[in-house]
């Protein structure tokens, strides 16, 4: 919540534009805003709060008024121990965060390393076939990963990767379509005389690659890697398939198990699930705090893939 | 792009032409190039037919035997499509759940993301605050979602249904009565619609001002200038988030598996959640297969609708520009 409160009004850039051109008084109806406007943002905001509310007051509720299913929207009680007590439950919660973030991180890296030097060939050098080979990358967006899940499974548990963190992590650094078309689109932004000059410098393509685009490229690659550590932290259905050990799980798998683990007819230990949820939860919105500049940059890319 | 129509000429460069033209020399360099450029993408070319085209095949071959994942593969046929259209109880009950849920949800959360980003591209006071507070559920892992809102349908505790009372509702038991676990998965997606107003305020951003001042003098009003001026330009943004809700929400999966188990009597189960069990529960890899070839047809179908129709309403700025 400290996070919105901090954020600075926008009026500079509103001002600077309004400078530029003939004063004028701002009437558009489209931009004007009423008590109505703020009465149903006031609403709407609630309603996607409550939820949120609800989870930080079950968090710091005490067991027992989490099992006798007395659950209030408002925090009663402020069990702040309960933040510590998660990791002295019988599962390994806290290897589940390690676990989390050896396998967000990593892909993330993966991720960003295939997909900036596929990105960049298929950006900037010229070769028979690319036309072809560039659709096939589109066209494979549209097939859903069910597809495969069946034979990929098979695959990884004949190399004996079943229960490993290999499965998830290996296929990152293959690259996948959608990050290949950001980077291309990103790419072909930067004007060409730039590698021009640099050939005739002498750079060949690894070089204008490693030496001129990649530094170029960074806004786009960090917003790449923000969606993928995003992407596997949340993942469920990978770890769910290929990890089998307590000790190997994410958290997202971890804190599902929580409620799975817990005793038939007996409540399941909801201020710890909470809790947990937060630890899911609260990465999430630090990364997006501070990288949504640049998600918001792979968004335009996007919002432009949808218009041309 | 001139790379590409170059590259193709690259074949009729290759042959020696020493005629004097400066860009005769650079047929070794293209090869150079051409084959720089099938090492950079390498990565994906191992990734596309280790992981993809080679499971694609294999799951298709699948999709027509009986296999258990530890004996030999024994082909059936048509068999298990057969089946699985004809003679299973409850596959036709999952797709119809799956389209009912994608058909309300995906045009539902469409409205509930253009509506707030609609009011958010408003000169609001605290629009930041806003903006973060309406994109925040759209942040927390679908997991951590789904442990939340089981918490939120629980049946007298749960806030829904608290507030319900408060208006005098009595509020069903969501997710174990058949007639409410759908709309209670469609109401817990619909929290998370604030990640389409992202994408919505980027488009609205790029709309000129001009547009809506020259409507202004044209004498229309707020609702006007938004059916006129902020549709027809978001169209491809709203069409770019259509598509990708279809595809997204055909897919639903760790919500059934953690809020209902695809209960009560099947009545939430959905295709991913049921592909997964007789899979990876029940080990039938092949009927697991062709349920996955299914779904990537009707995906397919909905996706090929959504692009057929597409010309009548999504609006390119080219069209205008040029």
């Amino acid at each position: 919540m400290s996070l919105t409160t901090a954020a600075p009004a926008p009026a500079p850039t509103a001002a600077t534009r309004d400078a530029r051109r003939p004063r004028r008084p701002r009437t558009l109806s489209a931009f004007r805003s009423g008590p109505f406007t703020y009465g149903l943002l006031l609403i709407l905001s609630t309603i996607f709060m409550v939820p949120l509310v609800f989870v930080i007051s079950i968090a710091l509720s005490s067991d027992a008024s989490v099992s006798s299913g007395q659950l209030f929207v408002l925090p009663r009680e402020w069990e702040f121990a309960n933040f510590a007590r998660i990791f002295q439950t019988s599962l390994p919660v806290g290897s589940f965060l390690v676990n989390s973030v050896i396998i967000s991180v990593t892909s993330a890296v993966g991720q960003v390393l295939s997909s900036s030097i596929v990105g960049y060939a298929f950006a900037r050098l010229r070769a028979p076939g690319k036309k072809v080979l560039f659709f096939v990358v589109i066209a494979t967006m549209m097939i859903p990963a069910q597809i495969t899940m069946i034979p990929q499974f098979w695959i990884f548990s004949e190399l004996g990767w079943v229960d490993t963190f290999l499965p998830l992590i290996v296929p990152q650094f293959f690259s996948n379509a959608f990050n290949i078309f950001l980077v291309r689109q990103f790419v072909t932004r930067i004007p060409f005389e730039m590698d021009e000059a640099a050939q005739i410098d002498g750079l060949g393509h690894f070089g204008i690659y490693s030496r001129l685009i990649l530094p170029l490229m960074m806004p786009i690659l960090i917003a790449i890697a923000i969606f993928t550590l995003t992407a596997m932290w949340g993942d469920f259905m990978g770890p769910l398939i290929y990890i089998n050990s307590e000790d190997k799980m994410p958290l997202a798998l971890g804190v599902q198990y929580l409620t799975s683990t817990s005793q038939e007819l007996q409540t399941p230990p909801w201020n710890l699930i909470m809790v947990g949820s937060i630890f899911l939860s609260l990465p999430m919105i630090i990364i997006y705090y501070f990288g949504q500049k640049y998600m918001y940059e792979m968004n335009l890319s996007a919002g432009s893939a949808g218009a041309k | 792009m001139t790379s590409t129509d170059t590259g193709l000429r690259a074949d009729a460069d290759a042959a020696p032409q020493r005629s004097g033209r400066p860009r005769a020399q650079t047929a070794p360099h293209r090869r150079k190039e051409a084959l720089t450029f099938y090492l950079f993408i390498s990565p994906w070319i191992i990734g596309f037919v280790g992981f993809l085209l080679g499971p694609m095949l294999f799951s298709i071959y699948l999709s027509f035997t009986r296999w258990d994942s530890f004996t030999a593969p024994v082909w059936v046929g048509l068999d298990n499509y057969i089946t699985l259209l004809t003679d299973d109880p409850i596959f036709l009950r999952v797709m119809g759940n799956t389209a009912y849920y994608s058909l309300i949800s995906v045009p539902l959360g469409m409205v509930v993301s253009l509506f707030i980003a609609n009011l958010l591209n408003k000169k609001v006071r605290f629009r930041k605050v806003f903006r973060t507070l309406v994109y925040l559920p759209h942040l927390i892992p679908i997991v951590a979602v789904a442990l939340i809102f089981q918490m939120v349908f629980a049946p007298e505790a749960g806030p829904l249904n608290q507030a319900l009372a408060m208006v005098g509702i009595e509020g069903p038991n969501w997710l174990m009565d058949e007639n409410w676990v759908k709309p209670a998965l469609i109401l817990m997606s619909l929290w998370q619609a604030g990640g389409g107003t992202i994408l919505l305020l980027a488009g609205m951003n790029g709309i000129p001002k001009e547009m809506y001042e020259a409507a202004e003098i044209d004498g229309a009003g707020g609702m006007r200038q938004f059916w006129s001026v902020t549709f027809p330009q978001l169209t491809p943004v709203i069409f770019f988030n259509l598509i990708m809700g279809i595809i997204g929400s055909f897919q639903v999966f760790a919500q059934v598996f953690i809020l209902t188990g695809g209960g009560p009597d099947n009545a939430s189960q959905m295709a991913v959640p049921m592909l997964f069990d007789e899979a990876f529960r029940f080990y039938h890899m092949g009927y697991g297969s062709a349920i996955a070839w299914i779904l990537f047809v009707v995906i397919m179908a909905f996706t090929a609708l959504a692009f057929a129709t597409s010309g009548r309403w999504v609006f390119y700025e080219s069209e205008v520009r040029s």
